[in-house]
């Protein structure tokens, strides 16, 4: 069955046809071509793909595209503003929170989240808003700092 | 985490593809935009692990719109096999199956969903047949996938003999699947003259391209792949990534159209094979004052169904069975045992590992017996500088009793145990434990003729600079090793070189991206192309200004620049270009000084050993078997580090597999050879509250081995090995409860095992 629906995302409002067994992350990859979101695990325990919708990270995977209709969509994609990085974008720079990278994306909009709701977290607190996204490579502890690194930044 | 405030702080920090990483720009396989006319793959595999195929019925998936073919083994081109080492590995099952998650047929169809369906439409019949998932029960059978290996030293019966104490045991470890985050996958798009493009997720093109090239029965020159990164690969895409590029280039020989295939995460689980679980058996015997005089071991390595680099992984299991220590006397067999799970294959450590967790199993139990703390018999038998290792070579610039010292000295080992020993005192039922892991990692590919690399080089007439190597960038950071390489070379700024893919027309005959080595070889390479321009460029210099044989002229600050004649970078360049002059370069470099003889199991096989020391500290809740990692401190030889945050990187996120390896990476396979931590819900690997709570590297300053890139010390896999540790911390912790324990050698020390080790 195909259903319209209309999201806006990364602040523009896009209208398409989706299937409705079509998962937010495939119609974010597939049909806008929005890579940046990844996906890694196919049964929501990795993380690579959370994004934002209506402001709070979501696992992109656990979502069907339907059930956005009518939200706001931010992907990795969208977080940068004028061509500057984020602050989380510059944290995990700086800090190398990342190796392979494929893990980044999904650690940042987790994070963004966080820091929006909480802007001076513990280390507790970030370990906790962290729980779900895993990554292989980096053992976490230059991701945790890179989230605090950012929220430095923004409260400075 | 501190670094060494005391070394130089002139060689570069910086990852060179952070910035796209975290503004989602990365290209990966899934990435790249599709073909208009792609088809997607998936393969049909088998759901019994031993059996004869009696029926396949393929009519309801054919009828399926969408679906374009159906592939069986009748349908390939060249030979069915993929088998790298040794050719017992059909890409499609003929007769029959051999593992559960053994490719039989390829769906082809215009999209991955219907692809999917017509797999589940397939009826196949399998005769079930005897399956053995037990590496002891294939070895009583005689199932050996390659020739049994011994390595030997000094005479063990004599030696045992002489020992004052004497212990044998068994000692086991699990399997570890390595979660790239990216799964596996292949594109291939065919070029209209019969070859063709692959597109691997891959550590090792050659190797994808070799097998393509006999899969379709076509010349190697016809098969081109391309490597841009990968998303992880951990030892799990060197040899496996050829089934997938080798589905989806059948598939584009057969239709001539472009095909894809990207593995679900439950297909990459259930068909690829996962690092060796082992069972050993070992005798140890000691002198009087804890000299370690003899040491024997058996090992049977689980091989899987087919051999795929088993026999590499087992040998490695030899050249590191006795870790860290000098052993005057040694006898070991390993034994490399057919199974009907997945081909097992390199994880990070490729053997080492499991050949290091039975040595200090020994030494644990050897403690244990005398009433010592294993430390004791640790310390008293590091290796030392000119102490010979079983298999001939001799250690050199040997750091194993200086980064044992410096971790003592600078993390205060002796109030760290008093730590331990007080709360064990005040707390009844949490206890904590402390254990010391020393390292010792040979580096160089154990196959000597792995050991060579090539890399291309090319000046543009603008100045910029575009490097190829043989290098797959997999999250290690070697892209942004070889650009600091090149820069270096040409006294130019990072941001001037461009770092190409890794593409086997470009770079041909590469080894793959393992063995710790790809930034020695590469780099190396790579030097040896960019001297050569380098030279060309001081020949002009000598002749525009007209300087002596003997002027010294050099390539610094983006100039060129001999005395008080400079000309820019870019000058040069253009000037070399009037002149005719080649701006371009291969370089090439092979390892001197290694060699083996795999008869006699002696001689030279690396370029040099890494060393390292890590305290591990843990604390047991002894209530619920529940274990945290308090602190694991750790000082590492890098040598000369040329990339402090890459280098420190792999130090953490080493540390974080070994100990998910050694603790709670739990992988099951019941008797029917059916993997029961088929997801990643079920198969835990460390998350964020995993990790130890404080991670503290520090650099012991060392010049650094000559055979190394810049001196700088290869640095992927040994850190690996810290996570023993953590088994042996927990260990100790349980024996402070339960000093009687009858807790047996088998990792991982899962909590549920904890909690039987705190109360049996």
């Amino acid at each position: 069955m195909s259903n319209e629906i209309t999201v806006k995302v990364n602040g523009k409002s896009v209208t398409e046809h989706v299937e409705g067994r079509d998962l937010l992350a495939h119609f974010l990859r597939d049909k806008l071509h929005l890579t940046g979101t990844h996906i890694g695990c196919d049964t929501s325990s990795c993380g690579a793909c959370t994004i934002l919708v209506d402001g709070q990270s979501v696992k992109s995977c656990t979502m069907l595209a339907v059930q956005a209709d009518g939200c706001e969509v931010t992907t990795i994609e969208g977080l940068a503003g004028n061509g500057s990085l984020h602050p989380l974008q510059e944290g995990f720079n700086e800090m190398h929170g990342l190796q392979c990278g494929f893990c980044t994306p999904g650690m940042i909009m987790t994070a963004t989240d966080l820091l929006k709701s909480n802007p001076n977290p513990t280390e507790t607190e970030i370990r906790e808003a962290l729980e779900g996204n895993i990554c292989r490579c980096t053992g976490y502890h230059n991701i945790v700092k890179s989230i605090q690194h950012a929220a430095e930044k923004m409260n400075a | 985490m501190t670094s060494n405030p005391t070394k130089k702080k002139n060689k570069k920090s910086f990852n060179i593809d952070a910035p796209l990483h975290v503004s989602g720009k990365t290209q990966y396989l899934d990435d790249m935009p599709e073909l208009a006319g792609t088809l997607f793959a998936k393969a049909c595999y088998a759901k019994v692990a031993h059996g004869y195929i009696k029926d396949i019925d393929t009519t309801a998936a054919l009828a399926l719109p969408g679906v374009v073919k159906i592939i069986s083994h009748f349908d390939i081109p060249g030979e069915n096999e993929i088998g790298g080492i040794i050719q017992d590995e059909p890409l499609l099952a003929e007769v029959e199956v051999h593992f559960i998650g053994m490719p039989i047929l390829i769906v082809l169809a215009k999209d991955e969903i219907t692809a999917h369906k017509a797999v589940d439409l397939i009826q196949v019949d399998i005769q079930e047949k005897e399956i053995i998932t037990d590496p002891i029960v294939a070895f009583e059978k005689n199932e050996l996938l390659s020739q049994p290996l011994h390595f030997q030293s000094g005479n063990t019966a004599d030696a045992f003999e002489k020992c004052k104490y004497v212990y044998e045991g068994k000692a086991e470890s699990g399997g570890q699947e390595h979660v790239y985050l990216e799964p596996q996958g292949a594109y291939a798009i065919p070029n209209g003259d019969g070859s063709l493009k692959i597109y691997s997720s891959t550590q090792g093109p050659t190797a994808v391209q070799r097998t393509v090239a006999k899969v379709l029965g076509v010349s190697m020159n016809q098969v081109e792949v391309d490597v841009n990164r990968i998303g992880g690969g951990f030892g799990g895409k060197e040899d496996q990534a050829s089934a997938w590029a080798s589905i989806v280039a059948v598939g584009s020989y057969l239709t001539k159209k472009p095909v894809k295939y990207i593995l679900e995460r439950g297909e990459d689980l259930q068909m690829t094979g996962k690092r060796h679980p082992y069972k050993n058996t070992y005798k140890i015997g000691l002198d009087a004052e804890y000299k370690i005089q003899a040491f024997e071991a058996d090992f049977y390595q689980n091989g899987g169904a087919a051999t795929d680099l088993s026999p590499a992984v087992l040998q490695r299991t030899l050249f590191h069975a006795t870790n860290s220590y000098f052993v005057p006397n040694v006898n070991t067999h390993a034994y490399s045992c057919r199974t009907n799970l997945p081909p097992n294959t390199a994880f990070r450590g490729f053997g080492g590992p499991q050949g290091m967790f039975v040595m200090e199993t020994a030494i644990h139990h050897a403690a244990r017996a005398l009433g010592v703390s294993p430390t004791v018999i640790q310390e008293k038998n590091l290796l030392f500088e000119g102490a010979e290792f079983c298999y001939g070579q001799i250690a050199k610039e040997c750091e194993a009793q200086n980064t044992w010292k410096e971790a003592a000295r600078k993390y205060d080992l002796a109030r760290m145990q008093k730590e331990v020993d007080d709360y064990n005192l005040k707390n009844s039922y949490s206890k904590k434990g402390l254990a010391i892991m020393p390292i010792c990692f040979g580096i160089s590919f154990t196959n000597t003729q792995m050991n060579n690399a090539r890399a291309l080089v090319h000046v543009y007439q603008d100045g910029s600079v575009g490097i190829s190597t043989g290098a797959v960038e997999m999250g290690q950071g070697v892209s942004s090793k070889m650009i600091q390489v090149a820069a270096l070379c040409f006294g130019i700024d990072t941001e001037q070189v461009k770092l190409e893919t890794t593409n086997t027309t470009r770079v041909a005959n590469t080894s793959p991206t393992a063995a710790s080595a790809t930034a020695d070889l590469n780099g190396k390479a790579l030097q040896d192309a960019c001297d050569q321009i380098q030279k060309r460029f001081y020949e002009l210099a000598r002749q525009t200004w007209s300087l002596s044989e003997d002027a010294a002229i050099q390539l610094t600050q983006n100039s060129i620049v001999a005395g008080d004649n400079k000309m820019s970078w870019n000058e040069i360049v253009s000037l070399a270009f009037q002149k005719r002059i080649n701006l371009s370069a291969k370089g090439h470099y092979s390892t001197p000084i290694i060699h083996f003889d795999t008869k006699t199991s002696k001689g030279h096989p690396f370029a040099y050993h890494v060393y390292g020391t890590a305290i591990t500290t843990c604390t047991v809740d002894c209530i619920r078997g529940n274990y945290e990692f308090d602190a694991v401190k750790i000082v590492h030889d890098f040598g000369s580090s040329m990339n402090r945050a890459v280098d420190l990187g792999q130090i953490e996120g080493g540390l974080a597999q070994g100990i998910g390896w050694m603790t709670m990476e739990e992988l099951i396979y019941n008797e029917k050879g059916q993997l029961k931590s088929g997801n990643l819900a079920n198969y835990k690997i460390p998350d964020i509250y995993s990790v130890p709570k404080e991670v503290e590297i520090h650099y012991l300053d060392t010049k650094g081995a000559d055979l190394a890139i810049l001196k700088s010390k290869a640095v992927g896999e040994p850190p690996l090995m810290y996570g023993i540790g953590a088994y042996f911390s927990i260990f100790n912790a349980i024996l402070a409860f339960n000093p009687k324990a009858k807790l047996p050698y088998e990792a991982p020390m899962t909590v549920e095992k904890v909690l039987m080790g705190l109360y049996q």
